[in-house]
């Protein structure tokens, strides 16, 4: 790589980190994170924020790229002078910007942005005058810059542990409000004398973050792990895969026993707030799981998501309703009788919304679909249908109390849920390595080719849309069951765009990667009453950066990685007319299977 | 009454016919060779018998089925198997994945099967591997062992073109469609796959219809040569027939080369 792209590249990184620190300044979220205390007293969510994008602009100027077809790589003395560059300047331009904003009176500024407030300007500034502001932000964007260089330059091996325990600590320091509470509870119950010790150590009580030995705990614990398993994870694996056939059930049955036991005692340890977390992450697992069938599975994306969640939560609500819910029809069917009604009504659905899209692709496709969710949440506020589902006022007194037990109770609940993503996932998983799974993915890679070998695009186009229905359907039905109403206006285009991003963040195409994406996109926003004002601006932003960062996802399906990278030589070789794709650089993908 | 039969077949693009009136028959067990200059319509003859394209007008029958409005995978599913002239395989999934949807059409468990794990499944499903094995080791060692569980994009040329051959054959045609299968190729692996192309018949009871441009391969397989230009047919017989013929020397070379 040549040195002039190299510092064209710095630049243009540490311009766009600079501008995202103001950004994010600009619209708050410094200022609101100032007291999430991370890890010790001094890391707080806000310094993370300041401090990240110079660190990722480093990183990623020292990042390999695909050239002419060709991996290229800067050498290491390069690599970090550049990522110091970028985070020199991503440093300036954050002063840069704290000095614009003190030209005008203050009241100018905050006039548009109502956050920009003399706090903020002193979180930013570490309170010293600009001049000294601008140096230290300088200093410090270069040193993070660099680090964030030499982190990228590192060979495989130690680079990947190392991100691994950065994003474990990051991920424990979050679940502050958690994990405190499991280990309290664990503490009691083993009848310990002093429970607080069961965590003190780790996380703070005065400051709720990590303790800074804490930190050092977990991020060497997630270092060791992650190493043992680059290590020793294939041989594992290999091992599992020849053991004898009579002892193979009894690995994976204790695995299994140990996830459900695991399963059964987290809401008793978490308590009620993050049981109710837990349910509304398991909602969103289930129409991730749905969509991932629809968009990971079969390669159809489909931005309207949010009519199968409706048409779930509508029908339970109907036919479960007593006769004070607000529709004129009520069957009061009971639970048990009313989901498999649900599912069948969904899954007609799916046939009905895919039938007619079934010769479009690609962004048509995305676009007709959008159509369609927004229809759903046109017809639930209509008159038309104002008689049995209640107009815009929705649907109310919907029973959460079944099968003799009472599922407002969160902790209830999160069993409810965790049953039904257990069979979700069990279906998606034995989906995807039938010959239905195999038909998706040929369908996937090359529509014409499959059907000209056999397979019938439409039957399984349909089949994609219907099975995503139906498992998609249970997040809506268990929806109303949690909530016990049904507003209209709820079911809207974000539902929609969150599924999305759930299913994106993990990885399309990968069981793991829902759950992870769901955990993460749901999970901590709930957990962190801080992070909910500005939910759509983090799903945006992941969205975005995974797209560009990371298109495969974290946790992604090794198939649907080798297809983004393929179809990245083939757009560079393209551009530089070097004629037909080369796939020899495959090699050069990482990521684990499913 | 042949295997394939094609009366009056046309298809235009625009104002452009690619086949015009187009009669053809494939006998049972015969290997025919379709030539032709560069936009004769080659492929659009088997885009148009395989069920990619409608006609515009004609008919064509095979094995007693009318194949006109039927769609690819029903065709595929009736025993016509092709391969493309680019390369067109299911790059990310692995050589054997690859084969083992040729067997899709062969096989039928469906949604319970696959989410309960019937017995009738598994067994579906370890027949499907034991065929799509069977049809990969049609190329003696190149596609096996490691092979197997190699994604089709990590093969070389000429194995990607021996993949899409071998994937056609699990489907388990009567008849295979070969478009130009040794484009691309060396002159051994050319070699090779003439000699390929003879064994399909012999070990493997296949009627074959192969587009080659290569006169070599033309003559090593052909019982028959089809000669097409601007959509039509303007030779057939056997090779030395066709590849004296005036009008296919005028077509490739044009008419000065005849007359002088």
């Amino acid at each position: 790589m040549s040195g002039r792209t190299l510092a064209g590249t710095a630049v243009k990184a540490g311009l766009l980190g600079g501008l995202a620190v103001v950004y994010v300044a600009a619209v708050g979220m410094i200022g609101s994170f100032v007291a999430l205390n991370l890890i010790g007293e001094q890391v707080t969510m806000s310094r993370v924020l300041m401090a990240l994008p110079a660190f990722l602009a480093g990183y990623l100027v020292a990042r390999p790229r695909v050239q002419g077809g060709v991996v290229q790589r800067a050498a290491t003395g390069v690599a970090v002078l550049a990522g110091t560059g970028a985070g020199v300047l991503t440093g300036a331009v954050t002063a840069a910007g704290l000095a614009l904003a003190k030209v005008p009176s203050p009241d100018t500024v905050r006039g548009i942005f109502e956050r920009v407030t003399p706090a903020l300007f002193h979180t930013i500034s570490f309170g010293q005058s600009v001049p000294t502001a601008a140096l230290l932000l300088m200093l410090a964007g270069g040193a993070l810059g660099g680090v964030g260089a030499l982190l990228q330059m590192l060979p495989e091996t130690y680079r990947r542990p190392i991100n691994v325990a950065l994003m474990c600590t990051l991920l424990m320091a979050l679940l502050q409000r958690l994990i405190p509470t499991i280990l309290i509870q664990l503490a009691l119950k083993f009848g310990s004398a002093s429970p607080r010790e069961w965590s003190n150590w780790l996380y703070s009580s005065r400051f709720s973050g990590l303790t800074v030995i804490g930190s050092v705990v977990v991020f060497a614990a997630s270092v060791a792990v992650a190493l043992l398993w680059a290590n020793q994870g294939p041989k594992l694996r290999a091992r599992a895969g020849s053991l004898a056939g009579n002892r193979r059930p009894f690995v994976t049955g204790g695995a299994a026993v140990a996830i459900l036991a695991l399963l059964f005692v987290l809401p008793i340890l978490s308590g009620s707030v993050v049981s109710l977390v837990l349910g509304t992450v398991g909602i969103f697992l289930l129409m991730g799981l749905g969509l991932n069938i629809v968009v990971g599975y079969a390669g159809l994306l489909d931005l309207g998501y949010v009519a199968f969640f409706a048409v779930g939560a509508y029908m339970m609500g109907v036919l479960t309703a007593t006769g004070d819910s607000g529709s004129s029809l009520h069957p009061q069917l009971p639970f048990l009788v009313a989901i498999p009604l649900v599912m069948l009504a969904a899954a007609f659905t799916g046939v009905l919304i895919g039938a007619p899209v079934l010769r479009l692709r690609g962004d048509y496709l995305a676009i007709v679909t959008l159509g369609f969710g927004e229809i759903a949440r046109v017809l639930a506020v209509s008159d038309l249908l104002k008689k049995y589902l209640g107009g815009p006022l929705g649907l109310y007194h919907i029973p959460q109390h079944f099968l003799g037990v009472g599922f407002n109770d969160p902790e209830k609940f999160f069993y409810l849920v965790t049953a039904f993503v257990l069979l979700a996932l069990y279906v998606s998983w034995r989906l995807a390595r039938s010959r239905i799974g195999r038909a998706w993915t040929a369908m996937r890679e090359d529509e014409q080719v499959a059907e000209a070998m056999g397979i019938s695009t439409v039957k399984y186009k349909l089949l994609a849309f219907s099975m995503g229905a139906a498992i998609g359907c249970l997040s809506g039905a268990l929806f109303a069951v949690q909530i016990g109403s049904l507003e209209p206006l709820g079911f809207n285009i974000i539902v929609s765009i969150t599924a999305l991003a759930v299913i994106i963040l993990g990885g399309m195409g990968s069981i793991p990667g829902v759950i992870v994406g769901a955990l993460v996109l749901i999970g901590i926003p709930n957990l962190l009453d801080e992070f909910q004002a500005y939910r759509l601006l983090i799903y945006g932003g992941v969205l975005v950066g995974i797209m560009i960062l990371r298109p495969q996802g974290l946790v992604p399906n090794t198939r649907r990685a080798r297809e983004l990278l393929e179809e990245e030589i083939e757009q560079d070789q393209w551009g530089k007319g070097t004629g037909g794709p080369s796939i020899d650089a495959t090699v050069a993908v990482g990521g684990a299977g499913e | 009454m042949s295997l394939l039969e094609v009366r009056g077949l046309s298809k235009r693009f625009g104002g452009l016919y690619a086949l015009r009136e187009l009669d053809l028959d494939v006998d049972e067990g015969e290997i025919v060779s379709v030539i032709g200059p560069n936009g004769a319509g080659k492929t659009t003859f088997f885009n148009v018998i395989t069920g990619i394209y409608a006609p515009d007008g004609g008919r064509s029958t095979f094995d007693g089925h009318n194949l006109v409005g039927l769609k690819p995978n029903k065709i595929t599913k009736l025993r016509m198997a092709r391969t493309f002239q680019t390369v067109h395989l299911f790059p990310n999934m692995t050589v054997l994945e690859n084969a083992m949807v040729g067997q899709h059409c062969r096989t039928r468990s469906g949604l319970l099967g696959a989410i309960l794990q019937l017995p009738s499944t598994r067994a579906e499903e370890q027949r499907v591997r034991e065929k799509a094995r069977d049809a990969l080791s049609f190329f003696g060692s190149r596609l096996v062992g490691y092979r197997f569980d190699q994604p089709a994009s990590a093969l070389s040329y000429a194995n990607r073109r021996r993949l899409e051959i071998a994937r056609a054959l699990a489907t388990e045609p009567k008849l295979l469609l070969l478009d130009e299968p040794t484009a691309g190729m060396n002159p051994r692996e050319t070699e090779e796959m003439t000699h390929l192309i003879g064994r399909l018949r012999q070990e493997r009871g296949l009627t074959v219809v192969v587009i080659e441009h290569d006169m070599r391969v033309v003559k090593g397989v052909s019982d028959r040569v089809i000669a097409l230009d601007y959509g039509r047919k303007i030779a057939e017989g056997s090779y030395d027939d066709v590849a004296h013929d005036e009008q296919v020397i005028e077509a490739y070379l044009g008419r000065k080369a005849v007359t002088r």
